[in-house]
């Protein structure tokens, strides 16, 4: 009889299993695949993502083989900005977090899947959690209406059983525990991107790098293997016309967003691995716990890539879980409040706005002319700057950037007027041309 | 160019499989799980889609695998396996075709073309709950008139909806209840708590009176800008009652209670020198600062500490120019109030001047009817006392209150809407004027008292439904609802339920943070209170069931 079992042992799974453990509680950690093996993600950390392998001491083993930066590019219609996260923003997200601003670090990471899943999941070990692979769950034990336990076979194809006070499901966007329970899902939103990545060798973009031109976008930055990431995604709508030659399109898009980015592909870029896409992506909220089990990472909620949050959100949700959890185990709390303040800060206001945020940002919509012109207005304004980057990455509060006197005031300081940026000419012209579909 | 040849992408290869398996599922010919097909033909090519099918699997990267883990890949993969001739037969590939595959097809098929964007919304309501009114502050193009439409397009979607909260019609005075149409010309009649007429004195007979005898005397019009004999002796009392209600003997009047605000602060405040202003402080100081400066630094709502270090900053780079600091008394957005003692010790401790707006809490609220400022302690204390008739006196107008008949002279000649507006109409004055005498009164106490019961039922009974009211008791109650959409659609629920209520949302309130603003009356009970928090309530769960949403309202 374990004190929690937790189911997947990713981002969401072996977090939550290792501070569990490290809690002292008898843990059960088990993982459908054998590790270490990578998983559709677009495998970057924001500093939030990073602060938490801090907190949890694990920061310096990943960055043994993973660079990282501060600095972030983003190009929208060619104004360009460069910010990074401040710490004191970040130090407060913490605090109204988890009541604890310790441990952050500004820089950012794109981590192969196969590099960090594996270094979380040894950290789960040493911490005391026993960690089984290759064991597929395929029924949940379910008494009095209480979840209790998993059964399931190995690899080898034996059954096996197991129970434990509280069972955590945190086996992604297919869950195999949300489905088990039949769990419906909530604030439903079909409209995503399509995106497609491949990697690259041979030339150092210096940090992220986004770009932005009509409905298409495009990513670049370093990960592990002197590698660099490189994405380009696009307004679901237009998928299917993308897939009829994705190496193709895949040029064109890049071309399209950024011809610098493109042209530093192609003359230098070595491609070392297949082109991955995925369309599947449209966001959902699930309920975050019943009798006897919760809730955590992909399996709650999940999001467009487009903002790459999922996997810090996932850390988010194993140090906020284990926390509630950990806090009924050791008899602090009983267990429906203490679960309670896990969803107030999951179902928060912060939390749905910068849901809509993340949402309304995956239908890919040109943006808006109000939009550039804020973004003009930026240049210049670091602070604002900062922050605008902290809210896209959901640091800041969307309430505090996006408010009306907020961007009065950053109007009102702007330095660049609009005839310094060719967006602006003739613009609704070209708005329009952007909604045309370039690949059919 | 790739180093090596690279493997087929996954959304390629997941076809194959659904085109492979439907294709042998067509050649079975829906023939029962049981028996295996004796034709040595059949067999070879159902053994042949086996091995495609297993080899686009197997080919399949290890991120889809372990992505797609509701997928039985190793089932999947070990098809590769059959040989041409394989004398077992195609059996168990027959037996998943028809056994398993629907499931694994709709598992695959949502993979590559998911079911979800197969789903079409109503466009019209779709768009019109999607967007917010910054969307269109700055449109695009060189014609002012034209670039307006992209606006009024959303506007009618947001009409056609019944979502757009903003002009409806009274069919007749606004009291505890009211009548009203929205524009779509559909009537409604419910409890009111759209109307800021917190003591009632909109249906009070002495103030009736008082318009009607003004109105006899003087006529509807004052004729004149209050510098140009737009004033009449009415104007003078009227003065001199607010300077007691506020503790300060030298007020000016303005036509409104906005142009007091944006007013006072350009009339005092020059390019070099600084406004330091509270964040949700109201739009009319907001934009009076703007106008007034460049130099405006905004403060976390009611942080005096950050005041204080604003204030220290900016004394140790600039000796020479003034420093305006300006909060309201009651705010509106979240229904709480500053420590006005200590704002106002930091202010004189930098020479810094501090202008307290109390539009909404003057005559409503505290002993005798002074507002935020009695209830501390502070009356006759505040450097600048700004403040609206709007809410409780019955009328249209605004004033400013201060201690020297130099600050009052100044403000009259370079305040631009006292100077270069109409004055208040005579009945306007006289509204006032006796709504001041009632507020003061006993009367005004037992009001007071009236409201307060209703305040106290309404924030209870909305607790008891588990909403949450910010701030505290005071005629606004602040219903945070959070998701703009969610406030747009209980607010649609509303208006067919017997409550009238002002869904407020961006601009007034930033992104995220849409809520109700519930005004409540001295006329209302604590049963009308009860019922209608337990209409909204209804309405709000209703509108999360429409939208499906599972966020929780209120908490930050």
């Amino acid at each position: 009889m374990f004190d929690a079992i937790v189911v997947g042992a990713r981002c969401a799974g072996s977090p939550t299993a290792m501070l569990l453990a490290r809690g002292g509680h008898r843990v059960l950690l088990l993982e459908r695949a054998q590790l270490p093996s990578d998983v559709l993600s677009t495998h970057f950390l924001w500093p939030h993502g990073m602060s938490y392998l801090n907190r949890w001491g694990l920061l310096e083993e990943v960055l043994r083989t993973t660079p990282s930066h501060t600095a972030v590019h983003l190009v929208n219609e060619g104004i360009a900005l460069t910010g990074e996260v401040p710490e004191k923003l970040l130090r407060t997200h913490f605090e109204e977090l988890h009541g604890d601003g310790g441990g952050v670090v500004t820089t950012h990471a794109s981590v192969r899947r196969r590099v960090l899943d594996g270094i979380l999941m040894d950290a789960a070990a040493s911490a005391g959690a026993d960690v089984r692979q290759g064991c597929t769950v395929d029924e949940l034990i379910v008494e009095e209406d209480r979840v209790v336990g998993v059964r399931g076979r190995t690899r080898a194809g034996t059954r096996f059983e197991e129970r434990a006070r509280i069972v955590v499901g945190a086996d992604g966007r297919n869950s195999f525990v949300a489905r088990a329970l039949g769990l419906a899902k909530f604030d439903e939103r079909p409209r995503c991107t399509f995106a497609y990545w491949t990697y690259y060798s041979g030339f150092a973009p210096g940090g992220l790098q986004l770009h932005r031109r009509g409905r298409l976008a495009a990513a670049v930055v370093p990960t592990n293997f002197d590698q660099n990431m490189t994405l380009v995604w696009g307004p679901s709508e237009w998928a299917s016309a993308f897939r009829s030659d994705v190496a193709g399109h895949f040029q064109q898009a890049l071309s399209f967003v950024s011809p610098d980015l493109a042209e530093q592909v192609r003359s230098e870029g070595q491609q070392e691995e297949r082109f991955y896409g995925t369309l599947d992506q449209a966001a959902y909220l699930r309920p975050l716990y019943g009798p006897g089990w919760v809730l955590v990472g992909d399996a709650e909620s999940f999001k467009d890539q487009c903002t790459a949050t999922g996997m810090t959100h996932a850390f988010r949700d194993a140090e906020l879980a284990a926390a509630a959890i950990g806090s009924w185990l050791g008899g602090r709390e009983p267990l429906d409040r203490a679960l309670r303040s896990y969803e107030e800060r999951r179902r928060s206001q912060n939390a749905a706005a910068y849901y809509d945020y993340a949402c309304t940002l995956a239908e890919m919509r040109p943006l808006r002319h109000d939009e550039l012109q804020l973004l003009a207005a930026l240049r210049g304004n670091q602070e604002e700057t900062d922050r605008y980057i902290a809210t896209h990455a959901d640091i800041a509060p969307v309430s505090e950037f996006f408010q009306a006197s907020n961007l009065f005031l950053i109007n009102d300081a702007a330095r660049e007027t609009s005839d310094q940026h060719a967006i602006f000419d003739g613009f609704a012209e070209t708005s329009r041309s952007y909604l045309r579909n370039p690949f059919s | 160019m790739p180093s090596t040849p690279v493997p087929r992408t996954d959304e390629e290869l997941v076809r194959i499989v659904l085109e492979t398996a439907d294709r042998a599922l067509k050649e079975l010919g829906g023939r029962p799980a049981a028996g295996p097909p004796a034709d040595p033909g059949t067999r070879r090519n159902l053994a042949g889609s086996a091995r495609e099918t297993g080899r686009a699997v197997q080919e399949v990267s290890e991120m889809m695998k372990n992505w797609a883990t509701h997928v039985p890949w190793d089932e999947l993969a070990d098809f590769a396996d059959f040989g041409a001739d394989d004398p077992a037969g195609p059996e168990s590939f027959t037996r998943f075709l028809t056994d398993r595959y629907p499931e694994v097809r709709t598992a695959l098929e949502d993979l590559v073309e998911p079911a979800a964007l197969r789903i079409t919304a109503d466009p019209d309501e779709e768009y019109a709950l999607d967007k917010q009114a910054y969307d269109f502050y700055r449109p695009a193009g060189r014609d002012l008139l034209r670039r307006t439409e992209e606006f009024h397009d959303w506007v009618e979607a947001r009409r056609r909806t019944e979502t757009w909260q903003y002009s409806r019609l009274l069919e007749a005075a606004p009291g505890s209840v009211a009548e009203i149409s929205n524009d779509l010309g559909r009537r409604a009649r419910g409890i009111n708590f759209n109307s800021q007429d917190y003591l009632s004195l909109n249906a009070h007979p002495a103030v009736r009176e008082a318009a009607a005898r003004a109105l006899g005397d003087f006529g509807p019009h004052s004729a004149g800008s209050p510098m140009v004999l737009g004033n009449t002796r009415l104007s003078n009392e009227l003065e001199e009652a607010l300077g007691r209600l506020v503790g300060l003997d030298h007020v000016t009047l303005f036509p409104t209670g906005w142009s007091a605000g944006f007013g006072t602060v350009t009339a005092l405040v020059r390019p070099e020198d600084w406004v330091v202003i509270d964040r949700l402080a109201h739009s009319c100081l907001q934009q009076g600062a703007r106008a007034a400066s460049k130099n405006v630094v905004r403060y976390e709502h009611l942080n005096i500490e950050e005041v204080r270090r604003h204030l220290g900053e900016i004394r140790r780079r600039d000796s020479r120019n003034g420093i305006l600091v300006v909060t309201d008394g009651l705010f509106s957005v979240d229904a709480d109030w500053p420590d006005l003692l200590a704002l106002q010790e930091v202010c004189h401790a930098h020479d810094a001047t501090l202008l307290v707006d109390v539009a909404h809490d003057l005559g409503s609220m505290g002993p005798g009817g002074s507002g935020v400022l009695g209830m501390q302690q502070m009356t006759g204390k505040i450097d600048l006392v700004m403040g609206a008739f709007s809410k409780t006196f019955a009328s249209n107008g605004g004033f400013l209150a201060s201690r020297t008949p130099a600050v009052k002279q100044y403000a009259k000649m370079f305040g631009g809407p006292h100077f270069f507006s109409n004055a208040l109409s005579p009945v306007q004055t006289a509204v006032v004027l006796e709504a001041a005498r009632i507020v003061g009164s006993a009367e005004g106490d037992r009001l007071r008292a009236r409201l307060f019961a209703a305040i106290d039922a309404l924030r209870g009974a909305l607790g008891g439904h588990g909403l949450e009211c910010l701030g505290s008791p005071s005629p606004i109650v602040p219903l945070l609802i959070g998701n703009e959409k969610l406030a747009r659609t209980a607010n649609r629920f509303l208006f067919d339920r017997g409550v009238l209520a002002f869904m407020v949302e961006f601009p007034v309130t930033p992104s995220g943070s849409a809520r109700f603003r519930l005004q409540v009356q001295a006329a209302h009970g604590p049963d009308e209170a009860r019922e209608a928090a337990a209409i909204i309530s209804a309405s709000v769960e209703d509108a999360r069931q429409y939208l499906s949403s599972a966020f929780r309202m209120g908490t930050r």
